[in-house]
Parts: structure tokens; sequence; C-alpha cells
């Protein structure tokens, strides 16, 4: 008697209680993501003192950023770091990855090594860089170049110099973590294929070639993505580093948007650029999503 | 049925919350969640027979922002009498300590939410900024009852009120800018006269000369100039002054107009870049100096010159260490347009859903503090006990820069200096004489934290290439600041 129905019962009786599991997230979810995004849309059409809405403006609040005279600097910029974090940042976890894995000895230690400045704090990180770039003879890199007979530079005070100098300190801090998801991905990689491919009589740049690389692809790609989105919202170390500067060499579309909502208390034009910025998250997701598509096709 | 009932969901969820975040709720219970009150001080404490309450019985409590942070004990020591002595005048008032550190980034949520502490201290750039966003208090009418509006410093008023008149802060200090000296290094660089006062410089053609000998003779940085955010435009149109330019020109119908690339501004410009580049004098990277790290770098003995103010001799002493009888103040130096000092106050502000009683009852406190424009018994035993604090931590006991032009209150302070003075006024007086005289001026009119922005832009990139075409650099943020002027100020209905 019980087993003919309680198939159906338990049924729903499992369905609700996964509803149940997924409640508190779906209701953070809500309250904390979905709710604030639309809040936020509203907003950037409106005017408003502090975060309460006194009247519409239109589109008035985007016209302001794009009328801002720093708006034009934080836009290349930010394009800037990301190209930079690509061509920098990009290949470096890819080739740890592969160092390590194919690593015999103190497999361990290197990757700890390398995972390391990923648990320092980012402001400690931020400030120990400083030093290194300081200017002038107090500074670490002057010291130590110094040592070798070379004259001292001025690091982030050269406009040029400003942007990949942060890119490299970011994929300093920031690579082991990836590599680590690299290591993952490669040590998934069937030994089988390694066996074959040396059997054949392949060498080590061979192996790696045809079948770690192709192996690594997907995940990759992924990662292109997810670099590209968060490079892109880049705000606090710029801010740190040099507040944006020398002459707004190194400021991001983030910090402008930050100064909007926090130096000047006008959110209304902090939440157009910010749904600005998302609107071109969504374009270069796009574009990234057809061109991956094609090749998989 | 599943993606009903999921989409049904999402939808209650979704609405639940949006209703959730409309709701307006009375911020009532700010203290809910607060530190242990401190009411109930039993000490007779002298003072008895000054004012008495305000007139209202009905419990109050008020939120201290004023409150020192946790590593001053000896600062919240004198709070704590102060606490005592309210509970003895106004028994009907609870304070509950609050120390709150204004900062951009959490005041507008904390003032939205309804926890904005009663009172608390701001910087001298926030009050438009809170004004025009209907952040803090509308204080007109308390301090008209008490007969405070008359007392205040008619152009310190004007900083904290609207354009109505109506007036929304009260001056904890009025400052006025000046160059402050690390006497150990001039000492050091043989730069003292025979009686060991520091020889300090009287134009911006000595400052650079005086900053090149320290440089020689002790390796420290003569020169602390700040180019790291708004600070430094602000210190920048000081100097531009002195070289006779107007950075901000408020026309006769109510528009600006913005004046960065004249003849002189570009000169001061210039003098600024030859201070990096042609004497050297500058600590080793001006672009990652703002306020408080100037002060460390006088304090600690890396710069022996800082563009500063009276209200802050604390923080080279105190914080940073210098001993007080090594500190030393002088005006700003002369230029080929003459000699300015730029002026201000720090204010307090109220919380903008604080009561009248609750207002108050912050100004009481003032009161008691001695930071208010009376010399009761209460508020000048304020005064004594900040000094002896002042004393007994090592910072400079000095005149106040008048932010009140009653005279029973200036006599009262006077007199506190003279009985707790810990430090040589010769020390100080080039300051005081620079800033009694026809040189005060008022900050630039005109959205002045954006030409400030502008300014530190220029700075930046003249401090850190030295091919910079300073010319190029001014009209570019002449250009910038007159677009923002037109679109924020000029044109605005």
């Amino acid at each position: 008697m019980k087993a003919a129905k309680s198939n159906k019962d338990k049924f729903k009786k499992r369905d609700f209680m996964g509803w149940l599991v997924m409640l508190p997230s779906l209701i953070l979810f809500a309250f904390f993501v979905w709710e604030p995004l639309l809040e936020n849309i509203r907003l950037s059409l409106c005017t408003a003192k502090m975060y309460t809405i006194t009247g519409w403006a239109g589109l008035d609040n985007y016209i302001k950023v794009l009328k801002d005279v720093d708006f034009m600097a934080a836009f290349t910029n930010t394009f800037s770091y990301t190209f930079w974090s690509l061509l920098i940042g990009f290949v470096v976890p890819i080739i740890m990855a592969i160092l390590i894995t194919e690593t015999v000895h103190l497999k361990g230690l290197f990757r700890v090594g390398v995972y390391f400045p990923n648990i320092m704090p980012s402001i400690a990180t931020i400030w120990i860089w400083s030093y290194f770039f300081l200017p002038g003879p107090t500074g670490v890199l002057n010291i130590l170049l110094g040592k070798l007979g070379i004259e001292p530079s001025v690091w982030l005070n050269n406009p040029k110099w400003t942007i990949p100098l942060i890119i490299i300190t970011m994929t300093w801090k920031s690579a082991g973590s990836t590599a680590l998801i690299y290591m993952a991905n490669i040590s998934g990689i069937s030994p089988d294929l390694y066996e074959a491919a040396t059997i054949d009589g392949a060498g080590i740049r061979q192996r790696i070639r045809h079948i770690t690389l192709p192996s690594v692809l997907g995940m990759a790609k992924t990662m292109l993505i997810l670099q590209i989105i968060s490079v892109f919202q880049i705000l606090y170390e710029p801010m740190i580093f040099k507040n944006g500067g020398p002459n707004n060499a190194s400021i991001s579309l983030m910090m402008l948007m930050y100064r909007y909502g926090y130096r000047d208390y006008n959110v209304p034009k902090a939440a157009a650029l910010s749904v600005m910025i998302c609107i071109i998250l969504v374009i270069l997701s796009g574009i990234y999503m057809k061109a991956t598509a094609k090749k998989e096709d | 049925m599943k993606k009903k009932l999921l989409s049904l969901l999402l939808c209650t969820v979704l609405a639940a919350t949006m209703l959730a975040g409309c709701g307006d709720k009375p911020a009532a219970n700010d203290n809910a969640n607060s530190t242990p009150s401190t009411t109930g001080g039993e000490e007779n404490q002298g003072g008895g027979e000054t004012t008495p309450a305000t007139a209202e019985d009905e419990p109050v409590s008020i939120t201290l922002g004023i409150w020192p942070e946790d590593t001053l004990t000896e600062d919240i020591a004198v709070h704590e009498g102060y606490v005592a002595t309210m509970a003895e005048l106004h028994p009907n008032v609870t304070c509950v300590p609050a120390y709150y550190k204004y900062a951009t980034d959490t005041f507008m949520p904390m003032a939205e939410s309804g926890n904005a502490p009663t009172i608390f201290e701001s910087w001298f750039t926030e009050p438009t900024k809170l004004i025009n966003a209907n952040a803090i208090a509308d204080i007109t009418d308390e301090l008209d009852a008490r007969g405070w509006l008359d007392a205040m410093n008619p152009s310190i008023r004007q900083l904290l009120s609207d354009s109505n008149g109506r007036v929304y802060g009260i001056p904890r200090d009025g400052y006025a800018l000046g160059l402050m000296l690390n006497v150990e290094l001039f000492e050091e660089a043989g730069l003292v006269d025979e009686n060991g006062y520091p020889l300090y410089p009287k134009t911006w053609e000595e400052l650079a000369v005086t900053a090149q000998t320290i440089k020689e003779k002790t390796g420290a940085a003569g020169l602390c100039l700040l180019a790291k955010d708004n600070a430094g435009g602000w210190h920048f149109s000081n100097i531009a002054w002195a070289f006779g330019a107007t950075l901000c020109i408020e026309n006769a119908d109510g528009t600006y107009t913005s004046n960065l690339d004249t003849p002189e501004a570009i000169a001061a410009m210039e003098y600024v870049k030859s201070l990096k580049w042609e004497y050297d004098v500058l600590t080793a990277d001006p672009t990652s100096e703002d306020w408080g790290t100037g002060f460390t770098q006088l304090g600690t003995g890396n710069a022996a010159m800082y563009i500063a103010a009276n209200d802050a001799v604390n923080q080279p002493t105190q914080v940073n260490g210098l001993p007080v009888d090594k500190l030393a103040m002088c005006g700003i130096p002369a230029g080929p347009g003459g000699q300015y000092s730029l002026y201000g106050g720090t204010p307090y502000m109220f919380a903008k859903d604080a009561t009248p009683a609750e207002i108050n009852a912050a100004l009481d406190y003032l009161e008691i503090m001695g930071k208010a424009p009376v010399a009761t018994d209460a508020s000048v035993a304020g005064m004594k006990a900040d000094a002896e604090n002042k004393v007994a931590t090592g910072v400079p006991v000095i005149q106040r820069f008048p932010c009140w032009v009653n005279q029973d209150v200036l006599d009262a302070e006077a007199a506190i200096v003279e009985e707790y003075g810990n430090v040589d006024p010769k020390m100080f007086e080039a300051y005081f004489e620079a800033t009694s005289g026809a040189g005060l001026r008022l900050e630039e009119p005109g959205l002045t934290q954006d030409m400030y922005a502008e300014l530190t832009k220029v700075l930046q990139a003249v401090l850190t290439d030295e091919n910079a075409d300073v010319a190029a650099l001014m009209k570019t943020a002449n250009e910038n600041y007159q677009m923002i002027l037109d679109s924020n100020l000029n044109n605005a209905e």
C-alpha cells in the first residue's frame, strides 16, 4: 500500500526539499543582485539627492558622463588595461601550469610559491609594490638596478608605463590562482596520451604542443572572457597606486564611477556610467561568444 | 509545472524584495546597537551655575560622532569628563559615544539609512556638497535662538550656508594656511638665527633656496608638495595667488569664468615645476603625497617645510612624533602678486534626521567642550581640559584662528593659551602675523573641488615630465574647468 503511493509523494517531497534548499540563495540573489540591478538602471534615468529619487532625467545622466572631461581618458585607459592584461597576464598562468606539471621534484613547493602572492591582502601588495616603484634613489627597484649601474627610473610616473606596470603587479598577484586551475585541467589529461606519444617518439615540446595545449584550450577560452570582464572593472589598483594619475594616465571607468558616487555624491551619474560599463561588457561577451562559437562549428 | 513554479517563486521573491527596498522606515532605533551609554556621571564638577537646560525635559539621546577614536585614550578621558558635566547640566540628555571619522564612501549610506551620528566633524571641502545633497540638518533656527548666528565669523558662516542664507554647521576651528617647519632640520642645515629660531623663507624664491640648502645639508626634502589628490590643487591655489593669479571669476550675472591659463597662474605652475626639475627639493614622489602623508614627511624629518594650517598642529607632533618644541610655523611666502593665506573653517555638522531637541543637546555638548561662542564656566572648563590634554600629549597649545567674533570667547581663549602655552610663541609669531592682516583670502568660488582636480592633473604632469608644456597644460585645464562650470553652474536651470 505504501510502495505504490510513496513514489509520487517522495518525488514531490524531494522536489519541495530542493526548492527549500534553494530558497535562501534565491532570496539573497533577488535582494542583493537583481533588485539593486534594476534599481540602478532606474536611478541612472532619474535625478536624485543622495539615493532619493527626485525626478525623471531621461538620458541626461548618460550625456553628462559622455561629456565629462575625464571620460575619454578613463574609457581608453580601461581598454588599455584589458589589452595589456591579455598581453602580459594571459599566457603567464598557462606557462606556469605547464612548467609546474612537468616538474618532477618539489612540485608542492612551486605550487605554493606561485599561489603565495594570491593570499596576500591586495592593499598590502600594492603598498609593497609602491615601495618598489618609488622614483628617485630610495625606490627598491632603483636601489637594485643601481647596483648594476643602471640609472634610476621614474616607473609609474612615466605615463606610458603606468598601466603596463600596474598590470604586471596584478599578474604577479593573481597568476598563481589561475595557474592552479590550469594545473587541475592538465592533470585531468589521460596519461595514456602522453605514453602513446612518447612511444611514437614525441619529445617534450611536441607533447606540450600536441597534447597539453589543445587540452587546455577550452579552459583558456573561458579564462579569457573572465579575465576581460574582471580587468575591465579594475578599480582599486590604480586608485591606490596613483589615484588615477599622473594626469589621468591610469584612471579607469570604475574609478570614475567611484568618484561620481562617493566623491561627488552624484549617484545617478555613477549609475549611468555603471550601466554603460555593463553594456560594453555585454557587447564584448557577445563578440566572444560569436567568435568562439564559429570555431567550434 | 516546475517552470511555472520557478517563475512564480522568482517573481514573488523579486516583488517582495523590491517592496522591502521601497519601504521608507523612519530610522528611530539608532541607538539599539550602539555602544553603552555614558549618562549618569554623578561627580560634582565645577561650573555650577551655568546656563540651565534648554527647557526640554523629555529624554533626548544623541550620538556623538565627535568622540575620539579608541586609541586616543587621553582624549577619551577628556570627553568622559564632558559627558559627566553634561549629565549634571542636562540630565535629560543621554550621550552615546559613536566615534565616526567622516569619509565620503561611508557617509552617504549612513545618512540615507538614518544612522549618521547626531553630530560629526566633516572636512572643509564638504559643506556645499552635503548641503546640496540634503544630507545634513539645517540648524539656523537653533543657532538663532541661542544668538550664535551673529557670533560666527561672517565669511566662515557663508561657507556653511546655502544660497538662501540657511546655516548647516558651525565651525570647530577656523584655519588659515601657513608653512609648517621642522625645526630639527633647519638646525641641522644651520638655518637658524643666533637665538635658535628658524630662518624661514619670506618669498617663494627664498623658499626654493632655503629648501635647496636643507636638501644639500641634511639630505631631507626641502618642501613636501602634494600632487596625489585635490589637496594638491588646494595648496597650489594659494601659491598661484602669490603670483598674482585669480583662478575663477564670479561674473555680475552669477556665472563663473575659469581663469586658469593667465600668465600669472602659468608662472606659478612654472615655479612649482622648477622646484622639481631645477632645484630638486621635493620628496621622492609628490604624486603619492596627500594631506596625511605630508604630515608624516614633516613629522618624521623627511621634509623640512609643508603647507598646513594651525588647526592641524597635532598631526606632525602627536600623530607623527615630532617633539612639540621642534615645530614652528610661518606665513605662506609672498610672491610677485603679494602674500595671501587661504582660510576657511572645519565644520561640525548634524545628521539630517536629528530633531531640534537633539540638535540643541549636541550644541549644549559643544558648549561644554568649549567650542561654542560662549564663555560660561562649563565651556571654559572644557577649554582647559582640552588644553591640559594637549600639553600632556605634546600638541602645541596655540591660539585658535578666530571663528567666533565675540570678545569674551576670544579673551577666554587667549587666557588659556597664556596659562597652558607649552611652546615658545616666537615659533608661531610669523604665522599669526601673516594671518592677521589683509592677506586672508577665502577659497576660490565656483565648483572649487573640480578646479582643484584639474590643477592636480597639471601638477602631476609637470612633476613627472621635465619637458611638460606648462602653458598648454594650463590651457587644457582651463577649458576643462570652464566646461564643468558651464554644464553644472552657468547653464543649470
